[in-house]
């Protein structure tokens, strides 16, 4: 099991586009994937937990990945997040 | 009598139309206990509603053209997404099992159950999203029910181009439907500005009004109403005045759409046959999406100071969000940004400070970048990493001397290779140009055109410093003409200059929005125009009409006889004579 924080960087944070993003990369492993901010914690292949967290620009956030591929999937998510959800479509 | 509806305009627009009622969608929501056997049974019901729900977006979404960058098929998958969410549809089933309930009912539970979770967020768009929620669960209890999409129940008028409709509110696939029947105008009871439908009908030019409370109480299924989504009034009245100024308003706007239309459909020549372009200045995506459906080639000029006016974009991540947004929606055309022209108020405090006694005159424009070197490399940087979605070109503003000009390309070489030891490779042709809009950049347009990529005339500037007019001041405005023979000899001049060092010269400004004076231009030998989008209908009707020989001539005339000051009346009666 691995967790790393991470930092919001985009301007709108977690919103409707941002988190459908998260979740299709979250999705396309076979890792457990947690998202945490403060003390709330959520599955990241879940939609409405991670519009739930409803964190803004800024937000520190961990992610804990569990599972095969819990390094891959970590650096997935950390990327998307550096990208700012799009930068490489 | 005026029956008169205040609510929350998130749109712009007027529809005239009846009214249609949307019927609520609220279903009779069966609830009984299951027996132990039932269980499996009733599981499988509820899986069989979702993957036919997630089907039927699927279809709408390959109907909008997912992929194709339409606003409504993103926010479909979302709603796909919370269908596949097994917070949702997984949790009921457990529902089904340990409480022994029909599907309805623990879908029902389990929604009531997340929406309080929902409705504890703070942030006012997230809040919102409580919607999406409520919509993707009425969407799949209707499923469960087998009863029909309240947008394709046969009640519904096929066409809608005549029709206001009206709903408690409306989901972002609803609204799609409604668009793709050409709905008048939208009005809901609920909702607010960043409700997913507003968004959408900002995007589609729908007018729409939301937050009219009990709107289906007092208005009335095919009652004539009016939809003035500008002021947020739903008006529904006899009283001619009103609906003669309604109509004649939706026709002019229609009128224009008509010859906007048909102007913009032919190809951009003279009537002589000489070649032009048309460029919008525009800064937000839904206005670019529209200029590049009018056939416009492209930004002239993107203005970038709403972007420092707040806080939270003006840092590289916030810029390369803006210009990267802009460059993907013109799929290809050229974006022309325009670096800080920093003079008026809307400025942020540190900025503010630096304003001197005389601000027209005083630290704006290039000479405030080259001062404040470190905000100037992040704007650089965010414009050529937003390089890498599509063709930038970089404008400078005010310059008056040749150093800046040879300052401002060695900050951006610099940026480059900066960022390119961070591994990040912009487009290796970013276009370098620069405005010329002072009497000093004019009488130098060729040495200018030397060192820059390309020109590009701000007229309102360059014609308030050559007649040295304030045009914000009333008691000097009058002498702003900007066909006065020194203005027209100044351009002659830039123009010149330009073609001589081989470079081209594109006019923003008002000239380039104002059909008299884009034939001036035209005469001057000016090609590539730079205007308001709502300009482009007007102008290419000049522009196409236009004589380009003629008005050549007419020029040289006027530059010849030395008779009069100005050329107005005769380019007035120029553009009367064609």
């Amino acid at each position: 099991m691995i967790r790393e924080p991470v930092t919001l960087v985009n301007r709108l944070g977690l919103h409707a586009r941002a988190a459908s993003r998260l979740v299709r990369t979250a999705a396309e492993f076979e890792s457990t994937i947690w998202l945490e901010r403060d003390r709330r914690r959520v599955n990241a292949k879940s939609i409405m937990g991670i519009l739930m967290l409803a964190a803004p620009v800024g937000t520190e956030l961990v992610i804990e990945c569990e599972g095969p591929d819990e390094e891959a999937a970590m650096e997935a998510l950390k990327s998307l997040v550096a990208d700012r959800f799009g930068e490489a479509e | 009598m005026i029956l008169s509806l205040g609510g929350t305009g998130v749109s712009d627009g007027i529809a005239i139309g009846r009214i249609h009622v949307l019927s609520s969608g609220e279903l009779e929501l069966p609830e009984y206990e299951l027996e132990a056997e039932e269980v499996v049974g009733e599981i499988a019901r509820l899986r069989d509603a979702a993957d036919r729900c997630v089907e039927q977006l699927r279809e709408m979404e390959s109907g909008v053209g997912a992929g194709s960058g339409d606003p409504a098929a993103e926010l479909l998958q979302v709603h796909r997404m919370m269908l596949r969410d097994e917070v949702l549809v997984g949790e009921a089933c457990q529902r089904i099992a340990s409480e022994r309930i029909n599907a309805e009912w623990a879908l029902d539970r389990q929604a009531a159950s997340l929406r309080r979770q929902f409705e504890r967020i703070e942030d006012e768009y997230l809040a919102r999203r409580i919607e999406d929620l409520d919509q993707v669960v009425r969407l799949l209890q209707r499923v469960l029910a087998e009863q029909p999409d309240r947008v394709l129940d046969e009640r519904v008028p096929h066409q809608l181009d005549e029709t206001i409709v009206l709903a408690e509110e409306i989901s972002p696939a609803e609204l799609t439907q409604l668009h793709q029947r050409n709905v008048a105008g939208l009005v809901t009871e609920h909702g607010g500005v960043w409700s997913h439908s507003a968004i959408l009908a900002r995007a589609y030019g729908i007018p729409m009004i939301v937050a009219v409370h009990r709107g289906r109480r007092l208005f009335r299924e095919g009652e004539s109403v009016i939809v003035d989504s500008h002021y947020g009034a739903v008006l529904a009245t006899r009283d001619e005045r009103l609906h003669g100024h309604y109509s004649e308003k939706l026709e002019v706007v229609r009128a224009n759409r008509r010859r906007m239309q048909r102007f913009l459909d032919e190809p951009d020549r003279t009537r002589d046959g000489e070649r032009f372009r048309l460029f919008c200045n525009a800064e937000l995506v839904p206005e670019i999406q529209r200029c590049c459906e009018s056939g416009a080639a492209g930004v002239g000029l993107m203005r970038t100071e709403f972007v420092f006016a707040q806080r939270q974009m003006a840092d590289e991540e916030g810029q390369y969000e803006v210009y990267r947004a802009a460059a993907e929606a013109l799929s290809g055309r050229v974006l022309t940004i325009r670096t800080l022209d920093a003079g008026g108020d809307k400025l942020p405090e540190e900025l503010k400070r630096m304003r001197g006694p005389n601000p027209a005159l005083g630290l704006r424009g290039i000479r405030m970048s080259l001062a404040m070197q470190d905000q100037f490399r992040t704007q650089v940087r965010a414009i050529l990493r937003a390089s890498r979605h599509g063709p930038v070109r970089i404008l400078l503003p005010m310059l008056t001397t040749l150093e800046e000009a040879r300052q401002a390309r060695e900050v951006i070489a610099s940026c480059r290779e900066e960022l390119a030891s961070e591994g990040i490779r912009p487009d290796p042709e970013v276009p370098v140009g620069g405005m010329i809009e002072t009497p000093a950049a004019a009488m130098l347009a060729e040495r200018f055109a030397a060192k820059l990529d390309f020109l590009s005339v701000g007229t309102n500037d360059l014609v308030q410093y050559v007649l040295a007019v304030d045009r914000q001041d009333e008691l000097v405005g009058h002498l702003l003409d900007p066909g006065h023979r020194s203005v027209i000899e100044t351009l002659t001049h830039i123009v010149e200059g330009a073609s001589r060092a081989g470079r081209s010269v594109q006019v923003c400004g008002e000239m380039a929005g104002d059909p008299r004076w884009v034939r001036l231009l035209l005469g001057l030998g000016i090609r590539e125009f730079s205007l308001p989008p709502g300009q482009l209908a007007p102008v290419k009707a000049a522009l196409v009409g236009a004589d380009a020989s003629q008005c050549r001539s007419v020029l040289r005339e006027f530059l010849e006889s030395g008779e009069e000051e100005s050329a107005r009346s005769l380019f007035e009666a120029l553009d009367g004579s064609a």
